[in-house]
């Protein structure tokens, strides 16, 4: 299995005086899929978003097949081509059908063919249940089924990692459970993810990794029976206890 | 009641004298107001383009110092040609730039009027549409433009398949509050001698002093022009938001899954189609 497709060493980020990372140290191989886990505020999604390039770091290394993409004069869109992002917020384009958006990437950036691009669309859609909906625009669909289309619109780019950035979160309670049905699907078939989440069942279930981010800082990581079983910190037991009693 | 007679007969006798004169100015307003507002838009939406390109700590100084020169210029076009008056900008233009070149910049002939009247209109509207162009990319949601950068799009690509289709729906009320401005406002270039809609009126009422009846007839075809402009702009936005109603793809397989369901109990007394329903709805009024 390939090592270390994305490595991120020494990451800070400040907003203002205020740091929100602290010399984050991580890597990622193939078929990983990664828990991020950690109260409110405590700088997960931030992560995320400076592995996607969507925020600057203020300092420190993001490896990408060894090769820093954090640096000057870096191709950023080409980066982000390889790297899928699924939004709490589902940021589906509203000027476009639920087929549109699952095509235009790949025509635009990829250079697809229309043909090339509509069957990938397709084949995507209906691997999350959304095929029938294809002519549907964002406003028409379901928040769970917005999220779904979001998927199918990362996975339509082929990319080497999928990030989900609390894809769960702006969901009603009755529809989190078809997105993270279909996140687990993609598990199993060994797609390389990387999750920040409050869904400590999945996170527990579904990733081969666990990481508990405090303040800026992972606290501690491991395998889900490690963290959830036998958790090391004391931040750690304290966070999950909080869940387990709520 | 004698003045409104008179008024009437003044009229007519003045359409029927001139109304080939009062339809070419017309013709004149429309082509001037509708080339200038289209040129005006495409403008705006470079300079909205332009203005927003990105730039973070990584990149190169001189690609930093570019885009603050390039943010600083389009704010100085905007201020300039937004805070003057058009009639003076068609003087600086039309006389000011052959006089300055010495003629090597020269506006000749009714070609050279025309070029002058579209290029000051043009310009005048863009520095208007710059502002409104930036107030709908700013409405746009950010969400959408992070969608577009995750998916690998560039700025550009961006701008052109995501935020510009939804900015541009969003501000076609001011395109249309433009376009009927410049409908009105193109009159003033009759200071470099074009001849449109209200050029003509001067010119009519110069010969026989039936200034009143030309006058309604002015405020009349202004109206027209204005209401028709309006009724064009309302119907483009209702075609622009598309239909309400979509399609099922129903052979999928999948279409079973989520949101779609058929209604259980058919003709039990809950179904809205059963009579029962509609009974009771009746009885509990």
């Amino acid at each position: 299995m390939e090592k270390n497709i994305i490595e991120v060493r020494h990451l800070s980020k400040s907003f203002g005086s205020h740091e929100v990372l602290k010399d984050i140290d991580f890597s990622v191989d193939k078929g990983d899929v990664i828990s991020i886990i950690g109260a409110s505020g405590s700088g997960k999604s931030t992560l995320l978003r400076c592995v996607n390039l969507l925020e600057t770091p203020s300092s420190g290394e993001i490896l990408y097949h060894g090769k820093n993409v954090a640096g000057k004069g870096v191709n950023a869109p080409e980066y982000r081509s390889h790297v899928g992002m699924v939004f709490q917020s589902f940021n589906l384009f509203n000027n476009m059908t639920v087929l549109e958006n699952c095509m235009v990437g790949q025509i635009k950036v990829l250079k697809k063919s229309k043909e090339e691009a509509r069957e990938a669309a397709l084949y995507y859609l209906q691997k999350v249940g959304m095929a029938p909906y294809i002519n549907a625009r964002p406003r028409q669909i379901s928040g769970g089924q917005k999220q779904r289309v979001a998927i199918a619109r990362a996975l339509a780019m082929d990319p080497e990692v999928l990030l989900f950035d609390e894809p769960t979160s702006a969901l009603d309670p009755e529809m989190v459970g078809e997105v993270l049905q279909v996140m687990q699907q993609l598990a199993q078939e060994g797609m390389t993810m990387l999750v920040v989440t409050h869904e400590m069942a999945f996170a527990r279930d579904v990733s081969s990794r666990v990481v508990y981010m405090n303040q800026g800082v992972i606290c501690e990581q491991g395998t889900p029976e490690e963290i959830f079983g036998n958790p090391q910190k004391q931040e750690t037991k304290d966070f999950l206890a909080r869940f387990r009693n709520s | 009641m004698d003045k409104l007679a008179k008024l009437i007969t003044d009229i007519g006798k003045l359409w029927e004298n001139y109304s080939g004169a009062y339809f070419t100015g017309i013709e004149n307003t429309l082509i001037l107001a509708v080339a200038a507002t289209l040129a005006g838009c495409l403008i705006g939406l470079l300079c909205g383009v332009l203005n927003t390109i990105p730039y973070t700590q990584n990149d190169h100084p001189a690609k930093r110092f570019f885009l603050k020169l390039l943010r600083a210029l389009i704010r100085i076009y905007v201020e300039v040609f937004r805070g003057t008056p058009m009639v003076l900008q068609a003087v600086f233009i039309f006389y000011g730039l052959p006089y300055f070149t010495d003629g090597a910049i020269a506006f000749k002939g009714m070609a050279g009027i025309w070029t002058a009247a579209l290029l000051v209109v043009s310009i005048n509207t863009g520095a208007y549409m710059a502002e409104s162009v930036r107030g709908g990319i700013i409405s746009i949601d950010p969400g959408q433009t992070e969608g577009a950068k995750a998916i690998g799009m560039t700025h550009v690509q961006t701008m052109v398949n995501v935020i510009m289709p939804q900015a541009l729906r969003n501000i076609i009320p001011q395109i249309g509050n433009n376009f009927i401005i410049n409908i009105k406002d193109t009159s003033v270039m009759f200071v470099i001698g074009f001849v449109e809609f209200f050029a003509t009126h001067r010119n009519i009422v110069g010969v026989n002093l039936l200034y009143f009846p030309s006058a309604v007839i002015e405020m009349v075809g202004y109206l027209t022009l204005t209401l028709l402009a309006s009724f064009g702009l309302r119907w483009l936005e209702r075609k622009l938001d598309g239909d309400d109603n979509y399609e099922l793809v129903s052979e999928d397989s999948l279409a079973m899954s989520a949101g779609t369901y058929s209604h259980p109990n058919r003709n039990s007394p809950f179904d809205e189609q059963s009579k029962e329903f509609r009974n009771h709805k009746k009885g509990g009024r």
